[in-house]
This record gives structure tokens, sequence and C-alpha cells, in this order.
């Protein structure tokens, strides 16, 4: 991915403070629990993927493998999840969890007038009960937005955790 | 002293308990016990460690742990399984730290001592300038694993040279997992790798709900029930049968209340069902049929699970896929579960998918089903560790209640299969059977 500079104008600037406000904004809506307005921000063809990292000798090659993931889903899939969240039995976020997604180091890459491919490292931590214990994952996503009737809409991301053994009970939470 | 250890006298109590369907809480979660299983279990007994199309090829390896022993297990040139620890004979170190790969051989990363696949020692960094007659490589190979032998393709290890032998150990499981595992001829391949993801809970309290607690899936799985994916019928984990098997395994089989089933081998595809035939019994092909849920564990901390499940909604179709996963115990309070998503070889491409998207979206650690899960293993070891629930006078404030079914549901002597068949699943008669293998061999360490 090439990086783009200063140098390239203002367009390529303002580009970037649209794409860092939409994950910002995407976060912030997760991290509250806004989970409605988060599905709008999902454009219908949305692919969304979570595959397993591991760890593998330098001289073997990728330390990602792609034929298992931790999450496969369309925009429905995503919507039962939420569906589901939001019945009364839902006991993995019933309390629910305290989270914090922390987006930073977003590299944007314009590919059309009306496309952009970003990358972003995540750090979500999160709170449960009483624990003073937190629990975490991080690592790196590859989003497409599209802008669709002028608003943005996530159309592809890929989750690549990085730790090959998830320290986290499970993954109730939209990363 | 409540905190502290457990005696011969203390165990022999326990076992009466556990024979009345009642657990001592205080078992989840006591050092001394933990440190018992890790010595006189999971040192004696068979270990699930790998399924042999991880290491398809000459030269294929895989890393894997028996509790706190690193395995390296791998596939020789000529084809044989061999495993040694995964620890170099000169230092210790971790030999090899990928969880994966292929290689002919092995070098340490320390003092560059070079291993082969048969684990003889065959490099030495400046071996002729340092060592003399002192150094017999032939004394100096990789340690093997006592024992190692798979069968349907599930390889298990022993640390101990004189355990039973793997087919004695699985006793009748083997006829259920030949349901599972062996119903096509080329059997069965791992897609992708394990997840694998740490629960803070104690390994018996998965065991035990693989294994034992269909009864739990009404409530803890309720968010399925209101989404409509499952039945709203409160009984409807608990139609089939109960199968309890020697060893303290045992294993689930949930039919519908009728008995009938809209899914024929769980929605199997068709061009497979010829190779049932062939492979089945007739007994085993009817079970089957029937079956819309398979659901057990392997004493001490292999367990299984093979439903019929969906994704995106309701209206969805159901997918079955066959899932194998270990509790690999860390702490009393800490496992790894490491969960293998396995798939008919023979089936075609189609189902191969749809079977891996049922299980991520169900039993993965993202998984509708399995958050809850997790979840709720994870308070019943919060609520485990205080000094009301340790103390070790065995009465009722500290007992748990697994007394469903007992003396009261009596075996259906017509089931076809081995093991001790009652005839529902909303039972704990697994649970107990689990827990007396349990305690026996703890007691066995006091002979």
């Amino acid at each position: 991915m090439r990086l783009r500079t200063k140098k390239e104008g203002n367009v390529v600037s303002q580009l970037y403070d649209e794409v860092r406000d939409f994950l910002h904004r995407e976060a912030f809506l997760i991290d509250n629990r806004r989970f409605g307005e988060w599905l709008d921000l999902l454009g219908e063809t949305l692919v969304y993927r979570m595959p397993l990292r591991v760890t593998r000798e330098k001289s073997a090659g990728s330390d990602i493998v792609e034929e298992m993931t931790f999450l496969e889903e369309n925009k429905r899939s995503l919507i039962t999840r939420v569906h589901r969240l939001n019945t009364t039995s839902a006991w993995a976020e019933d309390p629910p969890s305290r989270t914090r997604h922390f987006i930073t180091n977003i590299f944007v890459e314009p590919v059309a007038d009306d496309e952009v491919q970003v990358t972003s490292y995540f750090l979500m931590l999160r709170s449960r009960g009483s624990k003073e214990e937190v629990e975490q994952i991080f690592g790196e996503r590859h989003d497409v937005l599209k802008k669709v009737d002028s608003s943005w809409k996530l159309t592809y991301r890929t989750i690549y955790p990085d730790q090959s053994v998830l320290g986290i009970r499970n993954i109730s939470n939209f990363l | 002293m409540a905190y502290k250890t457990v005696d011969r006298q203390t165990l022999e109590e326990v076992k009466t308990k556990i024979q009345r369907g009642m657990l001592p809480q205080w078992a989840f979660t006591n050092h001394d016990i933990y440190e018992r299983e890790l010595e006189h279990i999971y040192a004696k007994t068979w270990n699930f460690i790998a399924h042999e199309s991880e290491i398809a090829n000459p030269g294929d390896y895989v890393t894997r742990w028996i509790v706190n022993d690193p395995i390296l297990l791998l596939r020789d040139k000529d084809g044989q399984m061999k495993a040694y620890l995964n620890s170099c004979a000169h230092r210790g170190m971790q030999l090899c730290s990928a969880d994966f790969g292929n290689k002919s051989t092995f070098t340490c990363p320390y003092h560059g001592w070079t291993f082969n696949q048969k684990g003889e020692l065959i490099g030495i960094v400046a071996g002729n300038k340092v060592y003399g007659h002192e150094m017999d490589k032939s004394q100096w190979g990789l340690r093997k694993i006592p024992r190692l032998e798979s069968y349907r393709g599930m390889i298990f290890a022993s640390l101990n040279p004189d355990a039973e032998s793997l087919e004695d150990f699985l006793g009748g499981m083997k006829w259920y997992f030949d349901i599972m595992l062996g119903r096509t001829t080329n059997g069965m391949e791992v897609r992708g790798v394990p997840h694998r993801w740490i629960i803070n809970t104690n390994w018996k309290i998965s065991s035990d709900n693989f294994g034992g607690d269909p009864y739990h899936t009404a409530m803890t799985h309720r968010s399925t029930v209101e989404l409509g994916i499952s039945p709203q019928d409160p009984l409807y984990a608990s139609y089939g049968h109960q199968v309890v098997l020697e060893n303290g395994h045992g294993i689930n089989l949930c039919t519908t209340k009728d008995g009938g089933t809209k899914y024929p081998y769980q929605g199997l595809p068709k061009e497979l069902w010829g190779e049932f035939e062939q492979n089945l019994t007739p007994e085993q092909r009817a079970v089957l049929y029937k079956t819309v849920v398979f659901v057990g564990s392997c004493f001490p901390n292999l367990s299984f699970v093979s439903p019929m499940h969906g994704t995106g909604g309701p209206d969805e179709p159901l997918t079955s896929f066959v899932n194998f996963r270990t509790w690999r115990p860390l702490a009393p309070d800490k496992i790894e579960v490491c969960s293998w998503l396995l798939v008919d070889k023979d089936a075609p491409e189609s189902f191969k998918e749809a079977s891996y998207k049922s299980y991520i979206g169900s039993f993965g650690p993202a998984g509708t089903l399995e958050q809850d899960d997790g979840e709720i293993w994870t308070r019943v070891v919060d609520a485990s560790k205080g000094y009301m629930i340790q103390h070790k006078d065995v009465h009722y404030d500290n007992v748990l209640n697994y007394i469903m079914g007992l003396d009261r549901v009596e075996p259906d002597e017509s089931w076809p299969g081995p093991g001790v068949a009652y005839p529902t699943c909303y039972l704990d008669a697994i649970s107990r059977a689990f827990y007396e293998q349990w305690v026996d061999m703890l007691l066995a360490s006091e002979a």
C-alpha cells in the first residue's frame, strides 16, 4: 500500500479526515452499544471476515490462515448477531461489557472517486463485571469504504488478530 | 486449613457423594486437587493431540501440549507418525516454536544441536572439537512420548508407558466415533487449523458441560430460542438418549419429540449416503439417520459436538458439522480451548463450505452458542473460590446438585449401541460417571 502525503494536496487530506471520522464514529457507536446505527454504516454487500493468526517460522511464509476464520459474515448475519444481543438472554453481553475500541495508524488509499482502501490498527479493551483484569484483543484491519448517496459505507473488512491464542473468553463484540 | 490438601478419607467421602448425585464445589478450584489431576489423570491417561490430516505428508509437523508437556508430532519420510518431547536433549530449549510446518530436521536455536525425524541427534556444532568419547550421540536423541496411537484419524498420546491400548481406553466410544468420523470411505479432514483461545474456567466444567449437560441448552442458549433458531419447547434438548460409557466417557444422541427428522443423516449430502452403507452397520446407520445432535466427552478433556445449525436466521437452511475440542488445563481456573472443525473428505465443496460457516457461526469463539457457554463457565469458577466453598467438610452447603434422574430413569435395553443408554438427555448420569472416574483416578494415587 502506497503512503499518501500532504504534498498531494488538500483533497487527500480531506479524504483522510472523512475516513478517520468514519472509523472513530463507528468505534463510538459500537462502544456505546448503538448497534442499530452501526448497522447503518454497513454496505448491503458487506464482506466481514476475521482469519486466524498462527505462529510459523519466518521461512514458512504467511502467518495468516485464510481457510479458518473467527468470523465470516455478511450484513444479514451481522443483523442476526445484533438481534441476538438484543434478546433477553445473550449472557456473553449481559451484563454488558464495557469496551473501548482504539483505532489508530490509519492509512487511506483512494482507489476510485467513490472508493478507498483503509488500513488501521485496532486495540479493543474489555472490562466485565467487577474484575480488575482487562481482556484485550488487537491487530490490524483492512477495509474498503464506498460512497453511497454521499455517505461512506463499509463494504469489506478483514480483521487480522495478532494473537494465535486469543486471550479473550469469546468474541461477543464487533471489531 | 480449608484451602490445603485433601486426603484419602476426603476423596472416599467425595466418591460416596458423587454416587448419590453430589459434587463438592471446591473440586473445581482446589489447588491440591489440580496438582493431583495433572499427575494422576493427565500423565496417566490418553490425551488427544491432533488429527491425522494435520500431518498428511512426510515432514509435516504440529506442535501441541499435554498440559505442560510440549509435544512435537510429525510424519517421517516413511509415513510413520512420531511424537517427541519438544525440548532439546542438551539444555531443554523448546526445539520447535512454530505451530506447524514441514521439515526434515529440527535444529535447536540455543547451541545448534540437530535432530532428524527419527528423533536421532545427527548434528552437533563443533562436535568433534568439543566432545570426545564421552559423547555417544545415540544416547542424546529427542525423548520419545511413551505412547502414540490413533483411531479413525484421531491421534492420542500418553505419557504413561503402561497405559492400556487406545482402543481399550475408548471402549464403546469407538462405535460412536465410527458414526461421526468413519462413515465415509476416506474419513475426515481438518479444515484450516484449530481455533485456540483462553477461558477462565476449570477443565472439568467444560468437559462436564459437553459430556452430560443437554439440560443447559434451554436457558444458556435461550437467545437462539428467542431468535427462532431453536425450538420453544423447553424439553427440546431432552429427546433422545444419554449413553454412559466406560472410563468416564459419555455421549448424548439428541433426536426430536416424535423421533422423526426433517433432515435424515443430519442433512449430510445424498452423495455420501451410499458410503454410509459401506462403512456403517445397519444399527449405526439407523442412529445416524435420526440423530439431530451428537454431543459428548471423552475422559478427561476431549469433547465433541455435531449439531445442525444455521448462521443467518430462522429461515436459513441448517447444516451439520463435526467439532472436536480439548480443554487444556493451565491453572485450576484457566483453560486453553483448542477446537477443530472436521469434515468428510468425500463431501462436495459446497457442503464443506456450509459446514464451516455453520461451525464458526455457532461454536467457534465468536459463535452465538459458544459465547454464552464460555461466559457461564467463567462465572461458575468465579463463584467457587471462597472459604465456605473450599471448606472440606462435605455437607449440604458446599455440594452441587447432580441428582437428575438418579435411581429414577431406567436404561433402554433396546438401544443398539454399546454403553448404558437412558431414554432422555436431561439426566446427570454421564456427569456422575465422569466424576466417579475422576475420583477413582485420584484415589488410585492414594493406594
